[in-house]
């Protein structure tokens, strides 16, 4: 990036904005060892990002730059809820989404290379979902560790954008049987997704299950787009259609706990099944425009606090406009496809894939537990605490940076340079 | 990069621009950017509209603060009630009330949402949300001083404006002393009887007057005699008898009235000139219910007060005639009965609504005046009107001189027997107004359980008036 | 130094400090705005090296090459679109790996570059010219503005 002094000033202001947060804080708590090693952890953060960014690394700086300031605004979030405790093992999965992002693009920045790995997403998707299968406990969807709980479910997600992307040349790719023609990666998609949506409902995860099949629709809307100028009248309708079958029908055979949810009023139940909402709610109401101030939260002793409804808790301390402007801030992540267009069919699949898997969660977790949609438990990226959503939230990020700098010289056999001959 | 041979002549300027195909992701993107941006505004505009509701889903709201009319404080939401002086709130408890829910016809349960001082910019207690009410605290406490230990209620308004001025109810209950006694206070306690039903005893008399005016004219029912002998024996041989064992004779209406003498009525109601539709016709005007029909609740600032009802089913029936000297089925609030009073003082048959708040400043201070609750409906004709307020100042001349003769007064009293619980008593009404400029009000009093010698509703409306004349 | 109780106790204080770390946290949201408009740019200039500043042109009318694959054919979706009857929907692919454009039959219907017929991917050089069709392409650097 040549001659543009905007860089390392937006890094600049990136660490004046985390310093005004932890002034904030500081200004609550005095200067207490935690105090302390929060904020020397954040600033340290943004410094070396800053070094890293400046000297090292400096494609794709929207990515980086919205990584950097959401990530330290979310660990002092964390650390903030109820007092003050510094969120160390949040802080670390922090960096280590930072660290994974980037190493996720120099894997997938070539999207022959990626897709030439193809074989290798289907055995992680399967293996994974052989996990989910085998390991996790009856029905659940945690793997113990011992010092660190893996969620499979979560890293699911990065692998089925790296299914749901293909390029132009596999979709001309096509096979006949019997006089029916398919294309053999379509065929595969649709596959997966049949196994992930009957994982979820074996596991009774239903929560991501829209995840899933927003991530698979987008997958195969790009697909048919590809090679059709127009989308015939006919085929949205059959597709609005079908959604509506599947909605419908999922509606209606969705298990009892889910119907449940589907149906309550959570004012009628406050004490019961609408306990969180109600929670959330009425911490949004106290918080106000400008919050209660960091720390002065109460929603810390509803469960998912951290999780769940952490928007409402983000609200509650620091005030609805801070709350808004952090989904907005993540939601820069996905628009950051806006301004520098994708330049293979492989990487536009994955952005619009990593777009889908951010917007629905958001759109999960943030209307869901503010009682305008039924409440699922997913996670907001980059802001919720657990390390298994946040590394595949960096896994993803690693998409979108390679979708906005590809490099296509490399990993081909026919690699030559152009002067060399 | 950079190649030092020269372009071809023909070469096109470089073009970098993705193709079409390419701008499929991002147009995908920005619709689902879009469509989640439209309802992230959507979630913002229900979360600060619904704050108000979510907050008092809390228990924790803060409330404001409700003043009388001079200032004086009724009700604080801001802090403790039992930071004020003893006793500051003990005549006004079960009528103001306050917000544990504990009472819930009372001015603050009912103006709860409007006292919240909550707002999504200021927070939780910043507001500056009060209510500013017609009611005069002093006199409030004089009334309240002079009932003593005597239960009953005292209610009184200005019946030009419609600001009322008064409301006692006793036995009554210091929200500053917290609930923790609730099993031991006297029955009663958290209600104000002013807005309950209750018998009105011989003050019924001036709606079955007011009925007679109606049908018949002043000048014929003035004229009008009966004779009382001390007992009547109505057309089904039933008795009616006179508080006055031995008769008042041959009388007319104004003596009658006077006198409470119930053969008279009785006699007023069984006669063929007064048909029994015409009482429940108005009767119905006057906001009865009437045999189960249905009649309108009225409300006071939110505070509900049910209306009056009796049966009225035939005029040579003792039952009926009973209900119309006030006794049998018959029950009304004293509310109401001051409500009448109001028409009847103003003579034109209809009153200014009463209204308690007169002033109300939101969160934001923002002050907004009320002037005037409206008008009722028409309870009877101003002839009508202007012919009980002569023959109740003529009572009150004749009979209360001695307690009220430096007021020009209109009244009528009244002694409701009760039976409750198997113990029977009698409660001493009076109701009536003042036409003096200096304390211009329509009142209604009730002393519980009243035996002869102790304080009389016409010494308790001396008090009432005095003071209100002080203030007004 | 322990300021809790002054920040607990003025809440207007408390709001303007809040309101001043959103307004931090908007305006650097402004300036990665800004950054990414630049970036626009920069991935103009990155995708010019990427691509080797080649353009196809035919007559008059250049074609860029702005992605890394362009399909050539009649199909409406095709990049580069004729209209001729003797071109197939998706005739041709280029595609731009190891630093260099080739371009692949994708219809059997015959591709030649420089006149010949390629039977497999065949790598472009800078003049190089393709035959699909009766359509003459050639390759050529674009000029940089």
């Amino acid at each position: 990036m040549k001659k543009s002094l905007s860089h390392p000033f937006l890094l600049l202001l990136i660490l004046i904005a985390h310093a005004v947060m932890l002034l904030l804080v500081i200004m609550r708590f005095g200067i207490t060892p935690e105090a302390v090693q929060l904020s020397g952890a954040v600033l340290l953060f943004d410094f070396i990002g800053f070094i890293f960014l400046q000297f090292v690394h400096r494609e794709a700086c929207t990515v980086d730059s919205v990584l950097l300031l959401v990530l330290g605004m979310s660990t002092i979030y964390q650390s903030c809820f109820g007092g003050l405790t510094f969120a160390k093992k949040h802080f670390i999965f922090a960096v280590s989404a930072f660290l994974i992002c980037q190493f996720t693009y120099l894997l997938v920045r070539n999207p022959y290379r990626a897709e030439k790995l193809k074989p290798l997403w289907y055995l992680m998707f399967f293996v994974l979902v052989g996990a989910i299968f085998f390991l996790t406990g009856s029905r659940g969807i945690w793997i113990d560790l011992g010092f660190i709980t893996l969620q499979p479910s979560e890293f699911v997600k990065p692998v089925f954008v790296l299914i749901c992307a293909s390029s132009i040349r596999t979709q001309l790719h096509k096979k006949t049987v019997l006089g029916f023609h398919y294309v053999p990666d379509n065929l595969a998609l649709l596959i997966c997704t049949a196994v992930i949506a009957g994982l979820q409902w074996y596991c009774r995860d239903l929560g991501s299950l829209p995840t899933f099949a927003a991530v698979a629709g987008c997958g195969l809307l790009l697909r048919f787009r590809y090679l059709r100028e127009k989308i015939s009248l006919r085929l949205v309708i059959f597709l609005c259609l079908c959604a509506a079958g599947a909605a419908v029908a999922a509606w209606q055979l969705a298990p009892a706990y889910v119907q449940e949810r589907l149906h309550s009023d959570i004012w009628s139940d406050m004490s019961g099944s609408g306990y969180q909402q109600v929670k959330a709610l009425t911490a949004i109401a106290e918080g106000g425009w400008f919050g209660k101030g960091a720390g002065n939260g109460t929603l810390i002793n509803v469960a998912a606090s951290r999780t769940d409804i952490v928007f409402s808790a983000i609200c509650e301390e620091w005030g609805l406009f801070t709350g808004l402007m952090t989904v907005i801030l993540v939601l820069f992540l996905p628009a950051s496809l806006l301004t520098v267009p994708p330049r293979s069919y492989y990487h536009s699949g994955l952005a619009v894939g990593v777009a889908a898997v951010f917007m629905v969660q958001m759109t999960l977790n943030v209307f869901g537990s503010c009682n305008l949609i039924p409440f699922t438990g997913v996670t907001i990226p980059f802001i919720s605490q657990g390390g298994s959503s946040m590394l595949s939230s960096g896994i993803l990020a690693g998409f979108l940076k390679a979708a906005q700098a590809p490099v296509l010289t490399g990993g081909n056999s026919a690699g030559e340079a152009e002067g060399g001959r | 990069m950079a190649k030092q041979t020269a372009p071809a002549d023909n070469a096109p300027q470089l073009d970098v621009s993705a193709p079409r195909s390419m701008r499929t992701a991002g147009r995908l993107t920005s619709v689902l950017i879009a469509a989640f941006l439209v309802g992230l505004f959507y979630l913002a505009y229900v979360l600060v509209s619904r704050s108000k509701f979510y907050m008092s889903k809390t228990g924790s709201t803060g409330y404001g603060t409700v003043y009388d009319r001079a200032g004086d404080v009724l009700f604080d939401g801001t802090k403790a009630m039992s930071s004020y002086p003893a006793g500051q709130f003990a005549d006004v408890g079960n009528f103001i009330g306050d917000a544990s829910g504990q009472m819930s016809n009372t001015l603050v349960s009912r103006n709860l949402s409007a006292l919240a001082n909550y707002n999504f910019l200021y927070g939780k207690e910043q507001g500056k949300v009060s209510l500013r009410t017609t009611l005069s605290h002093q006199v409030n406490k004089a009334v309240h001083w002079k009932l003593g230990k005597k239960n009953g209620t005292v209610i009184a308004c200005n019946w030009k404006t419609g600001e009322l001025l008064c409301c006692v109810s006793k036995p009554n209950f210091d929200p500053a002393r917290g609930y923790e006694n609730l099993a031991s206070l006297p029955e009663g306690s958290l209600l104000c009887k002013a807005f309950y039903p209750i018998v009105p005893g011989s003050t019924q008399k001036v709606s079955t007057l007011a009925a007679a005016y109606e049908k018949l004219g002043a000048e014929v029912v003035n004229r009008l005699q009966f004779s009382c002998t001390g007992t009547w024996l109505n057309a089904k041989r039933q008795a009616i008898k006179c508080h006055e064992e031995k008769g008042h004779g041959t009388e007319t209406l104004s003596q009658a009235f006077r006198n409470s003498c119930n053969p008279y009525f009785a006699q007023l109601i069984q006669s063929k000139e007064l048909p029994l539709s015409s009482v429940i016709d108005t009767y119905t005007r006057m906001g009865y219910s009437v045999n189960g029909s249905k009649a309108d609740t009225m409300t006071l600032d939110g505070i509900t007060i049910a209306p009056a009802s009796t049966k009225l089913t035939d005029a040579n029936d003792f039952d009926t005639q009973w209900g119309c000297l006030g006794q049998g089925s018959t029950l009304v609030s004293p509310y109401q009965l001051m409500l009448w009073e109001c028409a009847i003082a103003n003579g034109t048959g209809t009153a200014q609504k009463p209204y308690l708040i007169s002033s109300r400043t939101d969160v934001d201070g923002r002050y907004t005046p009320v002037h005037s609750a409206g008008k009722t409906g028409s309870f009877f004709s101003a002839d009508t009107a202007k012919a009980i307020q002569a023959v109740m100042t003529e009572n009150a001349k004749t009979q209360y001189s001695a307690s009220l003769g430096k007021y020009k007064c209109g009244v009528k009293s009244g002694t409701a027997q009760v039976e409750q619980n198997g113990k029977a008593y009698e409660n001493s009404l009076l109701t009536g107004f003042c036409l003096d400029d200096r304390c211009p009000v329509a009142f209604c009093v009730v002393i519980e359980e009243r035996v002869s010698g102790e304080l009389s509703t016409a010494q308790l409306t001396k008090t009432l008036l005095d003071a209100l004349s002080g203030i007004s | 130094m322990d300021y809790s109780t002054f920040l607990n106790n003025d809440p207007l204080l408390r709001a303007g400090l809040t309101a001043a770390a959103v307004i931090f946290v908007d305006l650097c949201a402004l300036v990665i705005l800004i950054a990414a408009s630049r970036e626009r740019r920069h991935g103009d200039r990155r995708w010019a090296q990427e691509s080797r500043g080649l353009m196809l042109v035919c007559g008059d009318t250049a074609y860029p090459l702005g992605a890394a694959e362009i399909v050539i054919g009649r199909h409406p979706s095709a990049d580069i679109r004729f209209r001729d009857s003797e071109i197939s929907r998706f005739h041709a692919i280029l595609t731009l790996s190891g630093g260099s454009w080739q371009i692949e039959d994708l219809s059997g219907n015959g591709v030649t570059v420089n006149g010949k017929r390629i039977e497999a991917p065949c790598i472009l050089r800078r003049n190089d010219v393709i035959g699909i069709g009766r359509r003459k392409l050639t390759v050529m650097r674009g000029k940089k503005g």
